[in-house]
């Protein structure tokens, strides 16, 4: 009746939304990943622990998971373009602020609460764009839009380093006010795409545009349980991973080491990973579980490996189970935001996205502290790192609830609903589809 | 007087003689403490060190006049068992022929006054009795008081050094004389002090925080210099706001600098003051405006702004490409929009399937 617009391009301008994507992420998780390498001079500077300094990337990171539903929000009142490209400025001039701190309480409010606005800004709708670009190739291009993020991180910590040897950090952040302002060509490029299933008319209230209507569907809120679980332990490695490998005796080098191998099997995993779900041998929350679980027996890896390690040694048990960890958690990553597509629908993937960084932060909000104190109480990283290996892995058991998708090939239905299969039935009494859904 | 001379007469050549052997027991002790002094270094410094455990010296300083006078050695052990106060240290070097190209080195830091035993160890190929052996400090040579012993065909030697002050650090080696002399060095250092090894790097009107720090040890003083080039002015001397010197714990000095300027700009130098000696770190300072980060800064913005500029321009180009083709299209549509309306629900199915081939 309504002229039906084109469905997902699958390619074409989609490689360029998918290139801006991966800009985005490098921009956003591989600049705060890194800016661990100038904790200690922040620590030097304004004479307080690592731990307090710690809390700067950590409220960076909460703010930007937990504001990421008012990114969301935004996006589907305005287009994913204009927000975008106001938080790239908004997180650069988070940056310039905290160039010219005089307290901690400056990093905090600059860094944390500024930048990490920004960022909230740009993740959600920009990753959410490259799901609306793709629907057979989707899985493979989020895998590569998240690759910038380890990437990035591989060569911004270098970069990093050298800058804060010739410019000190103030200089330092400075530029990287300006290295961050590269998000609004990135959010340019993020052209706008009318897809069918789009809402016809825009939200009324600031709360619908919020997309918390999608808490009804029950595969949804399996999703998001599963999803608050995982995210206590996931983001504990960002924090922790180099302190750890520091305290089992690496070197500053070999700590590095075991910082890049998580980033390059995250990096790795994420392409052919992406290939591999969009070939449709295994229903895509099936993978999720697969990649969940094998994420947190990484970490339990990680935090039970005894590595007795002086300044010179490479480490390489920890190495070994640092690249574990990263392939895993590279794989888990893009699957997390491809399942959503199936789950509610190409019209309220950004909402989704959104909502699922939101509960992701809750998570990482309890995560890093918790990972912390057990580390101060038991004298060194082993039961952290056991603790969050164990939330994931409890998580990845909730993601057994969730429905088997349909082929990702097959274009998706009208209004998005999976039909649930017998098993889910247990979980969703309530539910009111009772067809059944028997390919894989 | 009678008395006494009377007396005198049978007794007579026993007093003198006694105050004889007497004086030549001093006199012989004295040449023989003399004659070891120069090249024996450890008789003075035991006397010093009854000098520093002054609630001791008395004592030990009678029993060697008293005792008989040609028992050197045990008095000296004596000496060294009694001033218990210091503790003792023993540090030892094995040398084999076989590794005679390579320079065989121990490093001993101390920072207290204490008793060191150096013990050297050989392994000659031949005769263990052809074997010379000797010791030095620095140059010179020290004679004298070290033992030599000889079990299993390893020859070891040991030579013990009370270390009171500056003056005997330095390096102790012993030497094996066989067909090519072997040597094996000690050197006894103070702790040292670690600075910054990157320069810091600060900027105009800011402030900074200098440390020095060191292992496990305790400076008695810390004391900074600073200066540009050779010049080295001590810090702190007339106290002022813009110099805090302050330290949490002994181990470990800070000086805080406030508003900087470009002549605070150098090498800063933090020294340690040992009972043994002196020791010193470095710390480079650069102070930068905020000119030369904020260059760099504003290059970099301005080529974002070109970029966007850039992609914005493109995609109106490529837009306004599209318009004349796409106005065309845009027509068909709404003019079919136009005929479904009006057709209402009727007639939804045929026009339903045939939009949809219209739409892909």
């Amino acid at each position: 009746m309504t002229p039906k617009p084109t469905g997902p391009p699958d390619g074409g301008w989609g490689w360029v939304v998918a290139a801006a994507g991966f800009a985005v992420n490098g921009l956003s998780y591989g600049v705060l990943r890194s800016l661990g390498l100038a904790f200690p001079d922040f620590a030097e500077y304004f004479d307080r622990n690592a731990q307090e300094t710690a809390w700067v990337s950590a409220l960076a990171l909460a703010v930007q998971q937990a504001a990421s539903p008012v990114g969301s929000a935004l996006s589907t009142r305005w287009g994913a373009r204009p927000v975008v490209m106001v938080g790239g400025v908004l997180t650069s001039l988070g940056f310039v602020f905290s160039a010219f701190a005089h307290s901690l309480l400056h990093l905090y409010l600059g860094l944390g609460v500024l930048a990490g606005s920004g960022w909230a800004l740009v993740f959600a709708p920009a990753l959410g764009t490259v799901s609306r670009y793709f629907s057979r190739r989707r899985v493979l291009a989020v895998g590569l839009a998240l690759m910038g993020n380890g990437a990035s991180s591989l060569l911004l910590a270098p970069a990093l380093q050298l800058l804060l040897d010739n410019f000190g950090w103030r200089g330092a952040l400075l530029l990287l006010g300006a290295v961050t302002l590269h998000l609004t060509p990135c959010g340019a490029l993020l052209r706008p795409l009318a897809l069918p299933g789009d809402p016809l008319a825009l939200p009324r209230s600031p709360l619908a545009a919020l997309g918390l209507g999608l808490f009804r569907r029950p595969a949804f809120l399996v999703l998001t349980l599963g999803t608050a679980l995982v995210g206590v332990g996931y983001f504990i490695p960002y924090v922790h991973l180099a302190p750890h490998a520091l305290d089992r005796g690496l070197g500053g080098y070999g700590a590095a080491l075991v910082v890049a191998a998580a980033a390059v099997g995250d990096i790795g995993a994420r392409l052919p990973c992406g290939w591999l779900a969009d070939q449709g041998w295994v229903p895509l929350p099936r993978l999720l579980t697969i990649f969940g679980a094998l994420t947190g027996l990484g970490l339990l890896a990680v935090g039970l490996v005894p590595v007795v390690g002086n300044e010179d040694s490479w480490g390489g048990p920890l190495l070994a189970a640092a690249g574990v960890y990263g392939l895993s958690a590279g794989s888990f990553a893009p699957l997390t935001f491809c399942v959503l597509p199936e789950l509610v629908g190409i019209g309220n993937v950004v909402q989704a996205t959104g909502l699922v960084m939101l509960l992701l932060s809750l998570g990482g909000l309890l995560g890093p502290p918790l990972s912390g104190f057990l580390k101060d109480e038991t004298g060194d990283f082993t039961a952290s790192f056991l603790m969050c290996g164990s939330f994931v892995l409890s998580g990845s058991f909730i993601y057994l609830g969730l429905p088997k998708a349909s082929r990702p090939g097959t274009p998706p239905p009208e209004m998005g609903e999976l039909l649930p299969v017998p098993q889910v039935a247990l979980l969703s009494p309530g539910d009111p589809h009772s067809t059944l859904d028997t390919t894989c | 007087m009678r008395a006494l001379q009377g007396l005198r007469g049978p007794r007579a050549p026993s007093l003198p003689l006694l105050l004889l052997c007497f004086l030549a027991a001093l006199r012989r002790s004295l040449e023989h403490g003399l004659s070891t002094a120069a090249p024996f270094t450890s008789l003075p410094v035991q006397e010093e060190m009854m000098t520093k455990s002054s609630n001791l010296s008395l004592e030990s300083h009678s029993i060697s006049m008293t005792a008989a006078p040609f028992t050197s050695l045990p008095v000296q052990e004596e000496m060294m068992t009694k001033s218990s106060n210091l503790s003792l240290e023993s540090h030892s070097i094995s040398m084999t022929v076989e590794h005679s190209n390579m320079p065989v080195e121990k490093n001993i830091t101390l920072e207290r006054p204490s008793n060191v035993e150096l013990i050297c160890q050989f392994t000659p190929s031949g005769d263990l009795n052809s074997v010379n052996v000797t010791w030095k400090k620095g140059d010179k040579l020290l004679e004298g008081n070290y033992l030599v012993n000889a079990t299993g065909g390893i020859l070891y030697t040991q030579h013990r050094v009370a270390v009171i002050n500056s003056k005997q650090m330095g390096s102790y080696s012993c030497f094996f004389g066989e067909k090519k002399q072997q040597r094996g060095t000690f050197n006894l250092k103070v702790p040292e002090i670690n600075g910054q090894n990157k320069p810091l790097i600060t900027y105009l009107g800011d402030s900074v925080v200098l440390m020095c720090k060191c292992q496990d040890c305790l400076p008695l003083n810390w004391t900074w210099y600073g200066g540009n080039g050779s010049v080295q002015v001590p810090i702190g001397v007339p106290v002022n706001d813009k110099y805090v010197i302050s330290g949490k714990h002994a181990n470990e000095t800070r000086l805080k600098i406030t508003q900087l300027s470009e002549d605070d700009q150098g090498t800063y130098l933090c020294h340690a003051i040992f009972e043994l000696g002196e020791s010193e770190g470095h710390v480079k300072l650069v102070v930068l405006s905020y000119l030369v980060p904020l260059k760099v800064f504003c290059a970099i913005a301005a080529e974002v702004v070109l970029l966007v500029a850039a992609i914005l321009l493109f995609e109106m180009y490529t837009q306004k490409k599209k318009k004349p083709s796409d106005d065309g299209k845009e027509f068909e549509q709404g003019e079919q929009l136009k005929l479904d309306d009006s057709n209402g629900i009727e007639n939804s199915g045929p026009r339903h399937r045939k939009n949809e081939s219209v739409g892909q």
